[in-house]
């Protein structure tokens, strides 16, 4: 029986389960102090500029860059599921579609918000589109990323619109109806979007002539950390959906879907984790045998400043690349909760691993002979403001658990009587 | 990004990724423009209120979508595909000519066997002169007791058939009352006479697919024995094991009396709320 002091159940889908609206309320509490320290923090950085943070003209990509670039590639999870449900026609992963277009505004709104306060001077954003550099990999990042925030943000709204009270409005409702008919073109614009902006990303890198622990060869104008950003994204984007959903389910205490659907996300992860670890394999014995040394640097250059020694190639290639595609591709290991879980963890820790690694290591080394070994610890602005985007994307993800249909009705709801 | 504005190169690369990115932006800007366009003439053409309701209806739970043949013990068990608009079932024809079976002891609750019931718990009363009443049904009565308040229609209103025909108020609770017809409303009785709207229906009450779609006879039975027994499980009284009375009589008012259920549920069961 409800209560009707302070109560939201209205809000809620019949048939769902809740926990109350204090302990709701407590729960977002110490998300949304955060949150405000974070808007504090990045409106000491526009205001006062990036003398804010510890980011210099050498070390120009900190934290920001490094996080932004991890949660682009997680976020990837929401244009693949995307892509596998509408133009693949994989039905077995709609369960999980509506959670990953959450996820994928998330991070992608988050990655945007987080741009902006870095490249500063939000009133002349509009610079870029009006008189954009074309050869830039940054101009098409800009283009795309902001396109496809365009995309998910509709791709929202149908799920926002299936609000219990929302739904109510007729024009609300048709509104949803004929939006959703057109969702898999979205889906499709998603797609292409995020594929170039994920490999723009990677080509960024891998056309820094100047750094050489970062510069590829590869096809055309496409160095191959172009590809290996796509791989990799695409890769780790099911593992981190697959692990937020098990999050989701432990902290609710609910079963949201199928066992099934966990195995699919598994497979498709490892498997594609292991096309990019056999692929980030070959690119790097290419480039150890003849891209750097043709620049004039033998590899073991790179590899002596601690703590970047060759353990952290070996951890980023072997140890949350090979040992988690082996383990989310097989279905014994796939079946233990425990084990799908870790590989999980582990894929999305190689995928962040890589982002550090080609945004810290590539500007920590040394590249001309006076250079020395560069050292940067973010500032509190710089924590800051990017936990307000972790507490943003925490409280956009509750909220949207709380009052839109995330995941398929529960088992029962048929039932005439609550709870039973 | 347009000739004449300063950066714009007319090279190769530039127009293509310019093309490249107009042409996403333009997909962008059309599917959203045609999906506000189509919306708008579902509302035109008046398919809006019928997608709106068979919306609605999909997100009922499977319980209150039994088909009237299955209440009235034509068939076991049967779920209404169609939204309840029998007037286009295609199956109705050949259940509704198979025997009742149904449950036909008392309810204790009245009904008139010259009235139509909509699932929405309303009734339709014809007259000689080809309008039609509407009224609150005895179990909805039961519940609602005296509202608080009530907003019923403006005279001359056009009122659709499974929207809002009034709205009433009760312990802080909007109650929105189906229409079990559609069509211009031409009177409306207040608090004395027992809230009702006199209306005259947009179909022909001679042709005999008008008031197919509701209840009659042994279908209302039926349906209020279950929705009595539904009543029941939902307002037990907390951790009380589900039982179901054997006789007793609904009290008026219900939702004084129990103010501490769960009556957002209870309504919108009720009331065919999603």
């Amino acid at each position: 029986m409800a209560s009707t002091a302070l109560s939201d159940a209205r809000w809620i889908d019949r048939g769902e389960e809740r926990t109350s609206l204090p302990r709701f309320l407590l729960w977002l509490s110490p998300w949304a102090l955060l949150l405000a320290v974070g808007v504090y923090a990045s409106g000491l950085c526009l205001y006062y500029g990036l003398n804010q943070t510890n980011m210099d003209n050498r070390f120009a990509f900190g934290l920001w860059i490094f996080l932004d670039l991890g949660i682009i590639a997680l976020g990837a999870g929401a244009f693949f599921t995307g892509f596998l449900v509408y133009i693949l026609k994989r039905a077995e992963l709609k369960p999980i579609l509506n959670t990953a277009v959450v996820v994928g505004l998330i991070c992608y709104s988050g990655a945007v918000a987080i741009l902006m306060i870095d490249v500063g001077q939000p009133l002349r954003a509009w610079f870029t589109f009006w008189h954009p550099n074309t050869h830039s990999m940054l101009t098409e990042v800009t283009f795309c990323i902001s396109c496809y925030l365009l995309v998910l943000s509709l791709e929202y709204i149908p799920i926002l619109l299936r609000n219990r009270q929302l739904r109510r409005i007729p024009s609300f409702l048709v509104f949803e109806h004929q939006l959703h008919k057109v969702v898999p073109v979205l889906a499709a614009v998603g797609t292409l979007l995020s594929f170039f902006h994920q490999g723009s990303l990677g080509g960024l890198y891998g056309v820094l002539r100047g750094r050489p622990f970062a510069f590829r060869s590869g096809v055309l104008i496409w160095p191959s950390t172009f590809f290996l950003f796509i791989l990799s994204a695409i890769a780790s984007g099911p593992s981190f959906l697959l692990l937020i959903t098990a999050i989701v389910e432990k902290v609710t205490g609910r079963k949201l879907v199928a066992e099934e659907v966990y195995r699919r996300l598994a497979f498709i992860s490892g498997v594609l984790l292991a096309t990019y670890v056999a692929a980030k394999s070959i690119d790097t014995l290419i480039w150890l045998n003849y891209t750097s040394p043709a620049a004039g640097f033998a590899p073991w250059q790179y590899y002596q400043h601690k703590p970047f020694g060759t353990p952290i190639l070996f951890g980023e290639i072997v140890l949350f690349g090979l040992v988690p595609a082996l383990l989310l591709t097989f279905r014994k290991t796939a079946s233990s909760r425990g084990l799908l879980l870790t590989a999980a963890a582990m894929a999305c820790t190689g995928v962040l691993l890589n982002r550090f690694v080609l945004t810290v290591q590539t500007l920590a080394v040394p590249t001309l002979p006076f250079d020395e070994f560069l050292h940067y610890t973010p500032s509190w602005q710089e924590v800051a403001s990017f936990a307000g985007v972790i507490a943003y994307g925490v409280i956009l993800y509750s909220l949207s658990y709380r009052y839109l249909p995330l995941f398929p009705p529960r088992q029962g709801k048929d039932s005439h009587v609550s709870g039973n | 990004m347009f000739p004449g504005i300063d950066g714009f190169h007319w090279s190769f690369g530039h127009v293509v990724f310019l093309s490249l990115f107009f042409a996403v932006v333009l997909t962008i800007l059309v599917t959203i423009a045609s999906s506000a366009w189509r919306a708008t003439q579902d509302f035109r053409n008046h398919r809006a209120i019928d997608l709106w309701w068979r919306s609605q209806f999909a997100e009922l739970p499977l319980a209150d979508r039994r088909c009237r043949h299955e209440l009235a013990g034509r068939v076991i068990s049967r779920t209404c595909d169609n939204a309840f608009d029998c007037r286009h079932c295609d199956k109705y024809s050949q259940f509704a000519v198979l025997p009742s079976t149904g449950n036909v002891s008392s309810t204790g609750l009245e009904y008139w066997r010259d009235r139509y019931y909509h699932r929405g718990h309303t009734w339709v009363e014809t007259a000689q002169d080809g309008t039609v009443t509407v009224g609150l049904d005895e179990l909805a009565d039961h519940l609602v007791g005296t509202p608080d308040s009530v907003a019923l229609p403006e005279v001359g209103e056009e009122v659709e058939l499974n929207q809002t025909a009034w709205r009433m108020n009760k312990n802080g609770r909007e109650i929105r009352v189906r229409a079990p017809i559609e069509g211009t409303v031409l009177a409306i009785g207040g608090a004395q006479e027992g809230w009702y709207l006199k209306m005259r229906p947009r179909l022909d009450l001679r042709e005999p697919g008008t008031l197919r779609h509701l209840l009659r006879g042994p279908e209302v039975q039926g349906w209020f024995t279950r929705e009595l027994e539904r009543l029941q499980l939902q307002l037990r009284a907390p951790s009380t094991p589900a039982a179901l009375a054997d006789g007793g009589v609904l009290l008026p008012d219900l939702m004084n009396v129990l103010p501490e259920a769960d009556w957002d549920t209870v309504l919108a069961d009720t009331f065919l709320e999603a």
